[in-house]
């Protein structure tokens, strides 16, 4: 609401002064003092006088009235007429769109200028013909606007709902489509009211709007412009008037639709606009990392990992969404990261490759990471070009949503190409043969006249197969999958996780993360799985030692909420994963938690080791697992 | 199976007219095919199938948000293209949705407590003084915090605004629900939770459900009955311990074997199914699965088999149904 504060004012006060006109203490606006035409600005005339000595100041508020109210009058009439056509030709169409929408767009095919002109012509100049001038001419922009958003908004599933609730239809449109089509209309009156103040201008400056002898803001400009030469300043009064009643309607709208919107849109920013990292991060490690000599992890090492929301000023900065993760990762080894969202999975895959969000930064941790040369790199401290190097070569991505991933205006085997050659020294005929081979290797079929598809021209099965073959191009240690096949259907599924099995066999040095939420998934493919909880690894281990028999209270209910064997009930964790601003002081998962204790909910439980590979966060695992 | 089923469908078909290119060839693709269904009082259906088989558009047909371009829907016996106007409306009533995403399915710029209460305005389930009382009640059902009705849905969770679609499509004492992918866009705790009210929905209210899902564990869950579907026709359908205990549909077997699952098992990879859905727009002759079908033959390809009964109240679509020597173990 903040933001409406200065447009609203600066509009306020526009029309404070348009209406209070008459009882200002101003000047009469057409009583003419022709000994003193063209006098500069004076205390008696703030901003001089015009062509017949009267005074600018008056005329341009008294033109005010004029123009704005033709501009808005036509604006809002022009806005009520078309929505209700937008409206009832998206919602209903067929004969309806016929009658409303199509017949609204006769209009768009003649010249606005020319149709203002035969309006005015017949009707003769004025101020109502103005109107009427004007809102014929918008009328077709406000359908053809709410039309398309309508028959976005038509095809949601709450509009849906309504229509199976048995609605009327009429109501369905004035109660669900109206307010949901409401941010493009608002945008569009804001076009309409600037536009039909220049057309309102442009047709008294012809002399076809208002007539003369009163004031208006075009009619102004027109009789400036014929005294350019002696009085310059009387040309600029009014543009200044316009231009700046325009830019106010403007922000206004831009600002109303914000405001209207009751999703906040957060910014993004490009990558390559990215700032670079000034200061490197120290490798702090956090306060309840535990020695980690049990599993000596040599591709990967993460440790102390926190990623925190970074918008200096901003709601929630410095709220911590990945707290403290230690991870690690052997050659050749699958590690399932599991969990549900807003518990850190994805983030923590991110931050490995450096592609965090804009709004997130790392506040603590390291990542050690063992090139193939052998040279242990931070992956943490490392610049965007330095991260560069190694994605797409050493380390890969392969992500849930593949037509998002792939660019779709080129086609797969040039991507594929571009991969292979941005991090190796051959041509670009051999590139393009190991694209070929490598598009038949993932099991695409015909994979020559393929390589010259697009990227939607091919099957949702397809295109994951394309994006795991740019992943593996170029042999890499660490393939990091975030939820590959969550989007795809059983037998895909099926067929793209025996792809991951078998690239594994073929290259058995590669370490693979692999994001999921899928337990099941983990179980089929995983060696070893680690269970994260509201930015926290609660539970690690091999696979089949933590779905034998889990160590953790979470990944306890999580295996028992899958509905696979025969009860009756399923288990169902209470409540909902806290908020990354109001993490409980104790334990996260305490609030959810049966077995909780005083102990858990007054301080984070550490990390404890049940056995040597496996590690908990659980202050009584002992007890209740 | 006995009496007038609550719902029955009968031959339905639905085409989607398609046209390639501006001068192309007009082509019929039929995304539901032939699909004949009763649901007695008090039965879940499950309805299962990938992407693209039509099963959603099954489900909307159902409830008559979308026309069969061939058969008919009969709720009590009564033609739905019979009824229109207020009439049509007030049938309504009696059938209502719960949809796959919760974030879609809710008008964004209203309070949950209008949503819930649009259909008690409009069917007039409830005086208009005792409405708020009972739109409290409808929250409480679902497990909702008392204080909801006033919020706005995106300040909920994912789980949370799918109970208060279900609240929603409870609120006009529906006999008859279709529930399309409820939760899988859930998460798996929370799916449970969702699962759970269902479940307890359908026993406290004796409602008739029709449940859409790709999740075979979770129809399976929560089904009586369930019904396999292939490029737009039923291939399966039968009580679901048999149809998932021991598919006699080679595509239902495939489905099995495809789905993952957390206890122990020896993936055989050699049953992970070759190819893709075929376009529906142009489809194999014959039966539609032969071209991914381990047991496909020359026979197949001749005509489209029928959908034969195979044990009592147990029909299958394939000329080679039977136990396989693969059992699915689910």
């Amino acid at each position: 609401m903040r933001k409406l504060i200065l447009p609203v004012s600066i509009l306020a006060v526009i029309l404070a002064l348009v209406v209070l006109a008459p009882v200002l203490p101003l000047a009469d606006e057409r009583a003419m003092d022709i000994p003193h035409r063209f006098a500069g600005p004076s205390m008696a005339h703030w901003l001089g006088q015009d062509e017949f000595g009267r005074d600018v100041l008056t005329r341009l508020i008294y033109g005010a009235r004029a123009s704005l109210s033709i501009a808005i009058g036509s604006a809002l009439a022009a806005a009520l007429i078309g929505t209700a056509l937008g409206l009832l030709g998206g919602y209903f169409r067929g004969i309806v769109e016929l009658f409303t929408v199509r017949a609204a767009e006769i209009i768009l095919c003649l010249p606005p200028l020319l149709l203002a002109l035969l309006v005015v012509t017949i009707f003769g100049a004025g101020f109502w013909p103005l109107i009427l001038a004007l809102t014929l001419l918008y009328t077709p922009n406000y359908a053809r606007v709410v039309y398309a958003a309508t028959l976005q908004v038509r095809a949601l599933d709450f509009v849906t709902a309504q229509r199976a609730l048995g609605t009327h239809p009429l109501k369905i449109v004035l109660r669900t489509m109206l307010p949901n089509v409401l941010p493009p209309l608002v945008v569009q009156i804001s076009l309409v009211i600037a536009s039909a103040i220049v057309i309102e201008s442009g047709l008294s400056f012809l002399g076809l709007g208002v007539v003369p002898p009163t004031p208006s803001w075009g009619l102004m400009i027109r009789a400036a412009r014929g005294a350019m030469e002696q009085a310059p300043l009387l040309l600029l009064w009014p543009s200044v008037a316009l231009a700046g009643t325009i830019l106010t309607f403007n922000l206004l709208c831009d600002r109303l639709q914000s405001v209207l919107d009751p999703r906040a849109v957060p910014a993004g920013g490009a990558i390559w606009l990215r700032r670079r990292r000034t200061t490197p991060i120290a490798p702090r490690i956090a306060p309840d990392q535990v020695e980690r000599d049990h599993a000596p992890a040599d591709l990967l090492s993460v440790a102390g990992l926190t990623i925190s929301l970074d918008r200096p000023g901003g709601i929630g900065s410095g709220m911590e969404l990945v707290r403290g993760v230690n991870l690690g990762l052997r050659t050749g080894e699958t590690l399932a990261l599991v969990g549900e969202s807003g518990s850190g999975k994805t983030l923590t895959s991110l931050a490995v490759t450096g592609l965090l969000p804009d709004v997130l930064k790392i506040t603590a941790g390291t990542a050690a990471y063992r090139r193939r040369d052998g040279e242990l790199r931070d992956l943490i401290a490392e610049d965007e070009d330095g991260h560069r190097q190694l994605r797409g070569d050493e380390i890969s991505m392969v992500f849930q949503d593949a037509s998002a991933a792939l660019n779709p205006v080129h086609r797969i085997g040039e991507q594929l190409t571009e991969v292979i050659l941005a991090h190796r020294a051959i041509g670009r005929a051999a590139a393009k043969r190991e694209a070929v081979a490598l598009l038949g290797r993932v099991g695409i079929p015909d994979a020559e006249r393929r390589a010259r598809a697009y990227p939607h021209e091919l099957s949702g099965g397809q295109r994951q197969r394309a994006m795991i073959a740019i992943a593996v191009a170029n042999r890499p240690k660490l393939l990091l999958a975030d939820e590959p096949t969550t989007a795809l259907d059983p037998t895909i599924q099926a067929q793209i996780l025996a792809l991951i099995a078998d690239l594994k066999r073929e290259s058995p040095e590669m370490g693979v993360v692999f994001v999921t939420h899928n337990l099941a998934v983990v179980a089929e493919i995983a060696d070893r799985v680690c269970v994260m909880y509201a930015g926290q690894v609660v539970e690690e281990g091999p696979v089949a030692k933590v779905f034998a028999r889990p160590r953790h209270p979470y990944t306890v209910a999580l295996i028992g909420s899958v509905p696979e064997g025969d009860a009756e009930r399923l288990v169902a964790i209470p409540g909902a994963i806290p908020a990354p601003g109001h993490m409980p002081p104790g334990c996260s998962f305490a609030p959810r938690c049966d077995h909780a204790v005083a102990a858990c909910r007054k301080a984070p439980p550490p990390e404890f080791w049940p056995e040597p590979d496996r590690r908990t966060r659980c202050l009584r695992f002992e007890e209740v697992t | 199976m006995t009496g007038t089923p609550l719902v029955e469908a009968d031959r339905l078909s639905r085409n989607f007219p398609m046209r390639t290119g501006l001068f192309g060839r007009h082509r019929d693709v039929w995304a539901v095919r032939d699909v004949s269904l009763a649901v007695q009082k008090g039965e879940t259906v499950g309805v299962v199938g990938e992407s693209g088989c039509g099963k959603s558009t099954l489900g909307r047909m159902v409830l008559g948000l979308e026309s069969p371009s061939a058969g008919a829907i009969r709720f009590e016996g009564r033609d739905l293209s019979s009824v229109a106007g207020a009439e049509r409306r007030r049938l309504a009533r009696r059938m209502q949705m719960v949809f796959q995403d919760p974030f879609g399915s809710l008008d964004p710029r209203r309070s949950v407590g209008a949503q819930i209460a649009d259909g008690l305005r409009v069917h007039r389930i409830v005086a208009a003084g005792e409405v708020d009382a009972e739109v409290a009640r409808l929250i409480d059902v679902v497990g909702l915090q008392k204080n909801a009705a006033g919020r706005r849905p995106h300040e909920f969770s994912g789980g949370q605004r799918q109970r208060i679609a279900v609240a929603r499509a409870l609120a006009t004492r529906p006999d008859f629900i279709v529930a399309d992918e409820p939760v899988s866009a859930l998460d798996v705790s929370i799916q449970a939770q969702v699962v759970n009210l269902l479940a307890d929905l359908r026993r406290d209210l004796g409602l008739t459900m029709l449940f859409i899902a790709h999740d075979l564990h979770v129809v399976r869950h929560l089904s009586t009955r369930a019904v396999v579907m292939y490029l737009g026709r039923i291939v399966e359908e039968g009580p679901s311990e048999k149809v998932f205990g021991a598919p006699a549909h080679p595509y239902t077997r495939a489905l099995l074997a495809a789905t993952p699952s957390i206890s122990a098992r020896k993936v055989d990879e050699e049953a992970v199914l070759a190819g893709e859905l075929p376009s529906p727009a142009n489809p194999p002759s014959g039966c539609a699965f032969r071209t991914r079908c381990p047991l496909a033959s020359d026979e197949c390809a001749a005509a489209v088999p029928d959908l034969a009964p195979y044990e009592s109240g147990w029909k299958v679509r394939c000329i080679k149904s039977g136990p396989s020597q693969r059992r699915g173990d689910l």
